[in-house]
């Protein structure tokens, strides 16, 4: 990879663009916002805020950290020409992962519909993260075939 | 900072936030990949993929709250299936961007402090809603697929109202980053590597810089993305059906969203004194027993039937046309219809039915699907089905059609 200096800071333009678009955008969060107050019998606003809010706070106590030491962990532990492989390997079976998730809890017995959630998705999680772990060790021993012929002798 | 503030306090406030006017990567944050090219990419295609879900997710609203003045057409049959399709498809794929986009723009959330000047404050609360929007929208999807509901809230109906405060902020937080993102994504001439000017050197960077670089970070999430879609759309497009082996729905096993057993319409279903019920604005109303129904001319239609939840197939259906059975009660020419349904207590116990969609020939009360009488699940021993309707809509266990 390229080795890189710091970018320059942003520059701060907030000009009638900034103001005309924070404008029509707030507009839009407006009518979301009322919307929901309006339609308080079907959204439950104390329910919905704890949702909406409690994302936000799970995202950033528990779920960037959780990110933020794992990849301090690669980056001490897993050797540097392996390093990108293995990133980019975790970041697709932990994106599998977090999709999967209800589905491997099979949250939706409780409803009782037969024809819901009809695989076995532990086995299936386990199939794809295995064909994505392939799929990252041949690009990582191609990449290193390649690069091995292209080097002059 | 105030003299007011302990050192330690201070020192730790100074090495766990960041500076709102420096660059994403600044202090502890020294990862290439927090970057503004690298945020503009994600932010951008993430705001694609939002709005697709919003427009789409508009249609769905439309179809199910119809509106007078834009009745919904009943041509193309399938147009329901694909803008569904892709509503949820789009939806999965955003998973990974957002993830990665949260990730690349952490720095700005520990900003210190918040806010120095009135255009900072609107932007924060843009931002909260942005991120508190899309999360929710995202998560709140993906649960609903999966038939998951941890909440007390009626999900379409929030989900919806969410969509326009997520929406709402993409549009703010678009005119906020305008000049940042379009000097980002702008091509610029490629600067050599540092391993090409001095080897030694660029080998001793490389080996303390090394992971994936941002090229190799973006492309890492478009194929997250990628794999994501590809386990998963073969629920409502066919081709891909064999590999869609984390999709909630198998679509060859004709799937279904509410039993009869969880309607409670077992009984009312199969008794022997089932009537279809044609009254409203009729010039003849009458009642229809289930021999009679049976005894009346039939006709074949192949129709998709497609979830809100994106899963979708098509079948072969049978029965007695909508149309047919209005005329016989000397409906008007203009009659929209109203389908009622033998379920109670619930908000898809009657559906609407516009004119343009009554009167379509393929806009059947079905007996049979694939050739086969109705089973109990799949809405014995009558059901709407109409082209370009969402699934909620094709009534199941119908017992009375009002025209209005």
């Amino acid at each position: 990879m390229t080795p890189d200096v710091p970018s320059p800071p942003e520059v701060t333009r907030r000009g009638p663009l900034f103001w005309v678009t924070a404008l029509i955008g707030g507009a839009g969060i407006a009518w979301g916002v009322r919307g929901l107050f309006a339609h308080h019998i079907d959204t439950r606003p104390a329910n919905w805020a704890k949702f909406f809010v409690g994302g936000v706070i799970l995202h950033d106590v528990v779920f960037a950290p959780l990110v933020l030491g794992a990849g301090y962990a690669v980056a001490r532990l897993v050797p540097a020409r392996a390093r990108a492989h293995v990133q980019a390997g975790l970041i697709v079976v932990g994106c599998l992962a977090l999709f999967s998730w209800p589905e491997v809890r099979d949250y939706a017995r409780v409803n009782h519909n037969p024809t819901s959630l009809p695989y076995n998705y532990t086995a299936n999680l386990g199939a794809v993260a295995a064909a994505v772990v392939v799929a990252v060790v041949v690009a990582a021993v191609g990449g290193w075939l390649l690069r091995r012929r292209s080097r002059p002798s | 900072m105030s003299t007011l503030i302990p050192r330690p306090l201070e020192d730790l406030v100074e090495r766990v936030t960041t500076d709102p006017d420096l660059p994403l990567r600044q202090k502890r944050f020294s990862s290439a990949l927090r970057d503004p090219r690298v945020a503009a990419w994600l932010g951008a295609s993430l705001a694609v993929l939002f709005t697709i879900c919003f427009v789409t997710g508009l249609f769905s609203h439309i179809q199910q709250h119809p509106v007078s003045w834009l009745p919904v057409p009943a041509r193309p049959a399938g147009l329901y299936r694909v803008t569904q399709g892709v509503h949820v498809a789009a939806g999965i794929a955003s998973v990974p961007v957002l993830l990665a986009k949260l990730w690349t723009i952490w720095p700005r959330v520990l900003t210190f402090p918040p806010f120095r000047r009135v255009s900072d404050v609107v932007e924060r609360v843009e931002v909260l809603a942005l991120i508190g929007g899309g999360v929710f929208q995202v998560f709140s999807g993906v649960a609903n697929i999966a038939q998951w509901y941890p909440w007390r809230f009626s999900f379409t109906v929030t989900h919806f109202w969410v969509a326009w405060v997520a929406e709402g902020a993409i549009v703010a937080h678009l005119g906020s980053k305008w000049f940042v993102t379009r000097r980002s994504l702008r091509r610029r001439p490629r600067r050599p590597a540092l391993s090409e000017i001095d080897p030694a050197l660029g080998a001793s960077a490389e080996g303390s810089h090394a992971g994936l670089s941002r090229r190799g970070f973006l492309g890492t999430v478009a194929a997250a993305s990628g794999v994501l879609t590809f386990v998963t759309v073969g629920q409502t497009w066919p081709l891909l059906r064999r590999f869609a082996v984390l999709a909630p729905r198998k679509p060859a096993a004709q799937p279904i969203n509410r039993s009869a057993r969880n309607a409670g319409v077992i009984t009312a279903a199969t008794a022997a004194s089932y009537q279809l019920a044609v009254s409203g604005r009729v010039a003849r109303p009458f009642t229809l027993s289930l021999a009679e129904l049976r005894a009346l001319p039939t006709e074949s239609a192949e129709l998709p039937i497609a979830c809100v939840e994106g899963w979708s197939y098509s079948a072969r259906w049978s029965g007695v046309r909508l149309r047919d059975l209005l005329a016989r009660a000397g409906a008007p020419g203009d009659a929209a219809v109203r389908v009622h349904s033998l379920e109670a207590h619930s908000i898809y116990s009657v559906s609407f039915v516009n004119h343009i969609q009554a009167h379509d020939p393929d806009t059947l009360l079905a007996t049979h699907l694939d050739g086969r009488l109705l089973s109990l699940d799949h809405g014995y021993p009558l059901r709407l089905i109409g082209p370009d309707r969402p699934g909620v809509n094709q009534t199941k266990w119908v017992t009375r059609v009002e025209v209005v």
